[in-house]
């Protein structure tokens, strides 16, 4: 039997991602897979070293759109341990509250494409109908559905009114009774369990030799999630990071809704405890310094290394995002599997290509 | 399955989930940050602030001959520029700006600085 | 200043590599920043139980590094993209994108380090 090799290019009906891979196939079977990725490659990194480094936060939010608000909450967190600058408490969960609201519209936009991918449209559509309601309570607070801006350097530029805060809980409380429904097609439905039970299983040791960083290391069984070090006010906050040890499709699929779950609880932990106070510590000079920062993205742990000279203009920013670690576990996953999978298989490590090669 | 059967009866008798669009516009909230409109050119010192601090160098504001001018198509609507006028005149509107076939730019001129009084002997 | 930062040497990469493979380190990246005196930094940075642990190398632009992929199977991406953007080689990589990975055919070649560009004046009429 001969093998003929079938690109799965940047452009395809069913790849939400710009991401190329030529798949050597063998009658139905995939023998071999190799990713190339720089479609989108935009040089920010090079862009961030010629900006003023308070105007490099509206440049790092726009890396990509789906996890904007935790690059830029990292990049101001890097700026301020160069700076030793002490941000305000309410100002601590300010932050995680945005975050938190940002994590669940990130996981909201991937079960409804996890379902586009293997034809259920209903429930895509169903899904994406209560993202909307977290779309619509970010403009209402923060004054645009996806690039909030609120972080800034010393603190948060915006604040929560009381009438805000029963608006954010409202809407919250109406995600959560979708999503009610939603689970039950997740866990129950044959046709979804066929498609995904037993699909890319991945092994705890392989998953850790390879590197691979969150949802899809928790879904191996390996107990790692970055907020239960404590940065900004996740150390006040009580919550157990969420594990699941089959490995296979299904799993990550049911740690990511489990997840939802968890930041609807942290979001009414945050907005019951919020303290008075500012928002905001004004500061005076430039940095000088090197400082390496790593948080839970919705998709894993992303690293900022920031190195500053005392001058305005930074010299070095590089951001390593999880998309770029989990990317050696489809070498892993997709030798052995039919052609039919390979897009379920692609979408279940949370591709973000915009974010890997900025 | 059988939850379905509600919604779909639900949906057969109910108003239809969309806006008449374009005769009938969303209400927008207070705090949407749509487009930079202008200025209140006799309040505006033109002290440049704004002009230092846009990340994508959309504002530029001319002292001696009291102009400032926004390229509307390059301004990534951040809100820096409303938050550290010290006078409070830039105008932020709350619709988006819509699609065009040239780039617009606005400019705003005030009026001529009095001369200083002359000191007194 | 980063947190448990060792200096090392080009010889001592791949003892030390295997090192902390052994010890159970899971491997996060690599950093290249370029200094005032055109030496490049070259980071090393590895993860075990929320705490990171570093190696630091600093080398010459023309020098040939040899690759960690073959204990690092995760490390091939980043080698791929620090010989493309910086123009640091390493050899014995898995797999070998020739400079194909992220640049595409029509850019400048090590765009991230500091480049002098002549601007020639043609005689053109």
């Amino acid at each position: 039997m001969g093998k003929t090799i079938i690109p799965f290019g940047p452009q395809h009906p069913v790849l939400p991602e710009p991401l190329q891979l030529k798949l050597v196939m063998r009658d139905e079977i995939v023998v071999e897979a190799i990713p190339a990725i720089g479609y989108v490659h935009r040089g920010l990194e090079k862009l961030a070293e010629q900006k003023d480094f308070m105007k490099n936060i509206y440049l790092v939010e726009r890396v990509c759109g789906i996890c904007s608000n935790m690059h830029a909450l990292t990049y101001c967190m890097a700026i301020e341990e160069i700076m030793s600058i002490e941000i305000p408490d309410r100002a601590r969960f300010l932050r995680v509250i945005w975050a938190e609201l940002h994590r669940i519209h990130s996981h909201l936009l991937w079960l409804g494409l996890l379902a586009d991918s293997f034809g259920f449209e209903s429930l895509f559509m169903q899904i994406w109908r209560s993202r909307e309601k977290i779309m619509d309570i970010m403009e209402a607070t923060a004054g645009h559905r996806i690039f909030i801006s609120t972080n800034t350097i010393g603190g948060t530029h915006k604040d929560l009114s009381p009438e805000q805060q029963t608006e954010v809980l409202k809407t919250v409380q109406l995600v959560y009774d979708d999503m009610k429904a939603v689970e039950k097609v997740i866990y129950n439905d044959y046709t979804v369990a066929h498609r995904l039970t037993d699909v890319g299983i991945l092994p705890t040791e392989i998953a850790y030799a390879l590197g691979t960083v969150g949802p899809m290391a928790r879904a191996s069984g390996i107990v790692f999630d970055h907020r239960t070090q404590g940065y900004a006010a996740y150390g006040d906050l009580e919550f157990e990071p969420v594990v699941e040890t089959a490995g296979d499709s299904h799993a990550r699929t049911k740690v990511r809704l489990r997840e939802v779950y968890q930041s609807i609880e942290l979001i009414r932990e945050a907005i019951g405890k919020l303290p008075e106070g500012d928002i905001f510590t004004p500061f005076k000079g430039n940095p000088n310094g090197e400082a390496l920062v790593r948080l839970e993205q919705p998709r894993g742990e992303v690293l900022y290394y920031v190195r500053a000279n005392g001058t305005k203009l930074l010299d070095r920013v590089r951001l390593r995002t999880p998309t770029f670690a989990n990317l050696p576990s489809l070498l892993h996953m997709l030798p052995g599997s039919s052609l039919a999978d390979v897009p379920v298989l692609i979408l279940t490590i949370d591709p973000c290509i915009s974010c890997t090669e900025r | 399955m059988f939850d379905m059967i509600g919604n779909i009866l639900k949906n057969l008798v109910s108003k239809p989930a969309t806006r008449a669009y374009p005769f009938k516009t969303r209400e927008m909230n207070e705090n949407v940050r749509g487009y930079i409109s202008g200025i209140d050119p006799e309040a505006c010192i033109y002290c440049g602030i704004c002009d230092k601090k846009c990340p994508s160098d959309a504002i530029k504001v001319d002292k001696p001959n009291r102009t400032w001018t926004i390229e509307n198509y390059r301004c990534i609507v951040c809100g820096e520029c409303v938050i550290v006028c010290p006078k409070q005149c830039i105008y932020m509107e709350k619709t988006h700006l819509t699609s065009s076939t040239q780039k617009d730019i606005i400019v705003c001129k005030g009026s001529p600085k009095p001369p200083k009084e002359a000191a007194n002997a | 200043m980063l947190s448990n930062l060792t200096e090392i040497s080009v010889d001592m990469i791949l003892n030390q590599v295997h090192r902390k493979k052994d010890e159970g380190y899971r491997f996060v990246s690599m950093t290249t920043v370029e200094n005032e005196d055109l030496t490049i930094d070259l980071y090393y940075h590895f993860d075990r139980d929320y705490e990171i642990s570093n190696l630091k190398l600093t080398v010459n632009k023309e020098f040939e590094l040899p690759s960690i992929s073959k204990i690092y199977l995760a490390a091939v991406f980043v080698e791929n993209e620090i010989q493309e953007l910086f123009g640091v080689k390493f050899d014995g990589k898995a797999i070998n994108y020739g400079g194909h990975f992220i640049l595409s055919d029509d850019d400048l070649e090590n765009p991230m380090c500091r480049n002098q560009i002549v601007i020639e004046q043609l005689e053109d009429k």
